[in-house]
């Protein structure tokens, strides 16, 4: 999924700065008060967080972005959810782990007795298929569509034209997929295509969740508004203002009701506002930024509020493993272990963790293991120094691509400088423009030579991280990477029943692609926020869409 | 007087039709898709290309442009393709009422602060009135929207808790913005205000005025002021435009639900329907207020013909 980053313009955030001076002199008394009360929850309680901006759309066949599904996930459930503290697939709506069947291809989920959508009417299997059948819909023109294509037939039907093709190889194509989910009473079963131990988690994420069909027809286009936007999770959206808030009440009917009565979610672009809106009690959580570090830490009641958590994302120096000089390992491996990754997170980045493999904290797979690419300058000469004579030859002039911003060329006049001083290689800065970049990077054609990337985590699996970006089966040509011994070994680990067995095989591919420096692994990136007294149990996961997030949370009375 | 009028509104015809046609080619020629967004997480190429598909952006762009002039003559502004499913004139009708309300405010702050002032400080010249006038309009000028806000954030939201400063809906919420909005054109104005009413005060007519013993009060008023204003009606003109289709800054910083913040983020979004809808609102509002200028020129001053 996909994260918007706010942007915070480096000059007010230097004004914030001037600013909080401002106040200190000027606040008069005690400032605001962070008297936490008893620690008992409010049965009224209020959440008020920040989400940014406007969701471009809520709906759950069609979002793709963080704040969306942030949405989608609080008013609906899907049929499993992640575990707070493993990350692995557990039952939501559905009553237990699926029957699987013998060839793994078929996964069989009944659901809890008793389900009911927030208005009081029954949830049934159907609803369930319904919302399934809204995600391969090329009609529905969603963005995740493709997280469905395990489903048999999904894959066809979505890649059709809904306006030009032959209505009747339309119909036939969603009949086709439509016959591949079977209803039996409240069991719900899924025909694959290939064994899928990952779909398991794939059932988790907001794409399948049980969208009502009266509802979709009922509000048309204005679905997604809150008179039948009817969902069965723990929360009902009562209230959305557009450009300015969505307001959540708790959901009576949902069978773990939430711990807090109202959450409101409010749309402050800017972070400098949030900040003065946090410290004015007006977000009871505010998430931290690198610019924010030093205000935070001149302030002993800041400071006790900061809560540190996983992010999702890994970003990395990528190498155009199909040009010179990176088509030699040698050069790669020199790369990668020739820049001071702590110096990178203390000096420049702030906000984040050193990494030497590909796959996060947080995330199954997490390797804190694998150190091949740890700072190591005698280590990087020597591989240098074995480098063939065209790769050699090609260091000389080497371009280092980037999407132009201030901040981004902060980051990537560092890696340039670590290089000239540990290998010796003049890099020249190369930015060009966001939108640009996006596109360099897309097609194997145009991509970079040397570049910064990242990649975030949809859900809580290896297939994720390793087989959709480094595999050659890769969603797009991210780095040129090609062995055959890794596509072997995911495309293995992919089809896997056995869990141990199927972590191992993963395990040995990340190892393989650090250790043939694919991509040189630069952070995890990290979630810090500030949290007010008041509020308890709000839990900070990868993902941050888990049942638990959202029942768990409460607040005490505020004074 | 009237066939002027209605000559010039023909005109917008016309240019209204360049200014979609050149904003349309440039929109398009821009590299990047509305549907990739980011590149840590790109959609798969074929997601991509089938999302173009659907919403008709695969087409030659001469068809694209055709298609849409057509739906705009026949009033369809076409779907946001960033807010999915929203019409493009839902989202701009929800936020044009909340943002010409602040520009109106921000503007008639302006004039009534900038008027005086430019007056008075031309008037005691080099007096210390003058120079905190000339100071104010300095500060006003050269100080952006933005940092002034954030200052006022700090002093009057958190410091001493006398504003609301996030969200939209009292008179209290619009009292910042407004003044930050109107500080920019407000300082601009002043110093035009000084320096035509500088120039006017030396002119032979005045001195013809004050030697035929009229009162210096009808002096200024009645004949230096009148000729001084024209050139600062000329300014109001696009500074009302500039006002009333508001500030991305100010919008996104006070959290104010209006679509000056579309200007900008329809441009990165690739969202090429509200892209055109925005331009062509602003520059028919450009359009209209530049001929109501006109025409308020040739009230003022009679050597002007506006036929």
């Amino acid at each position: 999924m996909t994260q918007t980053r706010s942007r915070i313009w480096p000059l007010l955030s230097l004004l914030t700065l001037v600013g909080l001076v401002v106040s200190a002199c000027t606040q008069q008394g005690g400032g605001p008060s962070t008297g936490g009360g008893a620690g008992a929850a409010d049965p009224n309680g209020e959440l008020v967080t920040n989400m940014g901006t406007e969701p471009a759309t809520i709906d759950p066949q069609v979002e793709s972005f963080v704040q969306e599904i942030g949405v989608t996930m609080k008013v609906y459930e899907a049929l499993m959810t992640f575990d707070l503290k493993t990350g692995k697939p557990i039952p939501a709506a559905a009553k237990d782990m699926p029957k699987v069947s013998s060839d793994g291809k078929s996964y069989t989920y009944t659901l809890r007795d008793g389900l009911k959508y927030s208005d009081g009417k029954a949830l049934s299997a159907n609803d369930f298929k319904y919302g399934w059948q809204r995600l391969c819909d090329p009609a529905t023109a969603g963005e995740y569509a493709f997280t469905g294509y395990i489903v048999a037939g999904c894959e066809a039907w979505n890649s059709m034209d809904p306006k030009k093709d032959d209505p009747a190889k339309l119909a036939a194509a969603k009949k086709t997929f439509l016959d591949s989910i079977t209803i039996s009473g409240n069991d719900i079963s899924f025909k694959l295509t290939d064994p899928a131990p990952y779909f398991n988690a794939i059932a988790g994420l907001w794409v399948g969740v049980p969208t009502r069909e009266d509802q979709v027809t009922k509000g048309g286009d204005k679905w997604t508004e809150p008179a039948t936007y009817i969902g069965n999770g723990p929360f009902i959206m009562s209230e959305w203002k557009h450009q300015e808030k969505i307001v959540y009440t708790r959901n009576p009917n949902y069978r773990n009701p939430a711990k807090l009565a109202k959450w409101t979610s409010v749309m402050i672009n800017e972070g400098a506002v949030a900040f003065a809106a946090y410290r004015n009690n007006e977000l009871d959580i505010y998430p931290v930024a690198a610019e924010d570090l030093r205000t935070i830490d001149g302030d002993a009641d800041l400071k006790k509020q900061v809560v540190d958590g996983p992010g999702s994302c890994t970003f990395y120096v990528g190498f155009n493993n199909k040009k010179d000089p990176f088509t030699d390992k040698n050069v790669r491996v020199a790369f990668a272990k020739s820049f001071d990754r702590d110096a990178y997170i203390n000096d420049v980045q702030k906000i984040g963790k050193p990494a030497t493999s590909f796959i996060s904290p947080g995330i199954p797979g997490y390797d804190s293991g694998d150190t091949f690419q740890k700072f190591d300058v005698a280590a990087a000469k020597a591989a240098l120094a074995q480098a063939s004579p065209a790769a050699t030859a090609a260091l000389a002039n080497l371009k280092l691509t980037y999407s132009s911003s201030a901040r981004n060329k902060t980051r990537l006049e560092w890696f340039q400088n670590q290089w000239k001083t540990n290998l010796g290689v003049n890099a020249t800065l190369d930015p060009v423009d966001s939108t640009t970049f996006t596109q360099l990077v897309k097609k194997p054609e145009t991509l970079p030579v040397l570049f910064l990337l990242g990649w975030c985590a949809d859900y809580y699996d290896q297939q994720d991280w390793l087989t959709t970006v480094f595999s050659s089966k890769a969603s797009s040509g991210r780095v040129g990477y090609t062995s055959k011994q890794f596509d072997d070994l995911v495309f293995a680990a992919d089809k896997e029943p056995d869990p141990k067995k199927r972590d191992d095989m993963y395990q040995q591919a990340s190892r393989l692609l650090s250790s043939d420096a694919a991509a040189a692994f630069i952070y995890y990136d990290a979630t810090k926020i500030l949290q007010k007294p008041w509020v308890k149990d709000y839990s900070i996961t990868a993902l941050g869409f888990e049942g638990q997030h959202w029942t768990d949370v409460y607040v005490t009375k505020k004074s | 007087m009237l066939r002027y009028v209605i000559r010039r509104l023909l005109l917008i015809i016309p240019t209204m039709f360049f200014v979609a046609l050149i904003t349309f080619s440039l929109a398009h020629l821009a590299p990047g898709s509305p549907f990739d967004k980011n590149p840590n997480r790109p959609l798969p190429e074929e997601t991509i290309a089938r999302l173009e598909r659907y919403f008709g952006v695969d087409k030659p762009i001469p068809e694209q442009f055709v298609i849409y002039v057509g739906n705009l003559l026949r009033g369809d502004l076409g779907n946001s393709f960033v807010q999915r499913g929203r019409p493009v004139s839902e989202i701009i009708g929800q936020g044009i009422g909340v943002t010409a309300q602040l520009g109106v405010q921000a503007l008639l702050l302006a004039l009534a602060f900038s008027i005086p002032l430019g007056i008075i400080s031309a008037l005691k010249q080099n007096t210390p009135l003058d120079y905190f006038s000339l100071l104010i309009a300095t500060i006003g000028t050269t100080i952006p929207g933005f940092v002034t806000a954030i200052f006022l954030i700090y002093i009057f939201g958190v410091s001493f808790h006398l504003l609301p400063f996030v969200g939209w809906g009292t008179w209290q919420h619009s009292i910042m913005p407004t003044f930050v909005l109107a500080l920019g054109p407000g300082a601009f104005l002043t110093r035009i205000t000084r320096a035509s009413m500088l120039e006017a005060i030396r002119q032979d007519y005045v001195r013809t005025a004050r030697s035929k013993g009229l009162r210096e009060q009808s002096v200024i008023v009645g004949h230096a002021l009148k000729n001084a204003l024209i050139p600062v009606a000329t300014i109001i003109g696009p500074a009302t435009a500039g006002l009333i289709t508001g500030s991305f800054i100010i919008e996104s910083l006070f959290n104010v639900p209006g679509i000056g913040r579309f200007y900008v983020l329809s441009i990165n979004g690739r969202d090429y329907p509200m892209i055109m809808s925005t331009t062509l609102l602003y520059a028919f509002i450009i359009m209209i207020a530049n001929l109501t200028v006109d025409i308020v020129y040739g009230a003022l001053d009679p050597r002007i013909k506006v036929s």
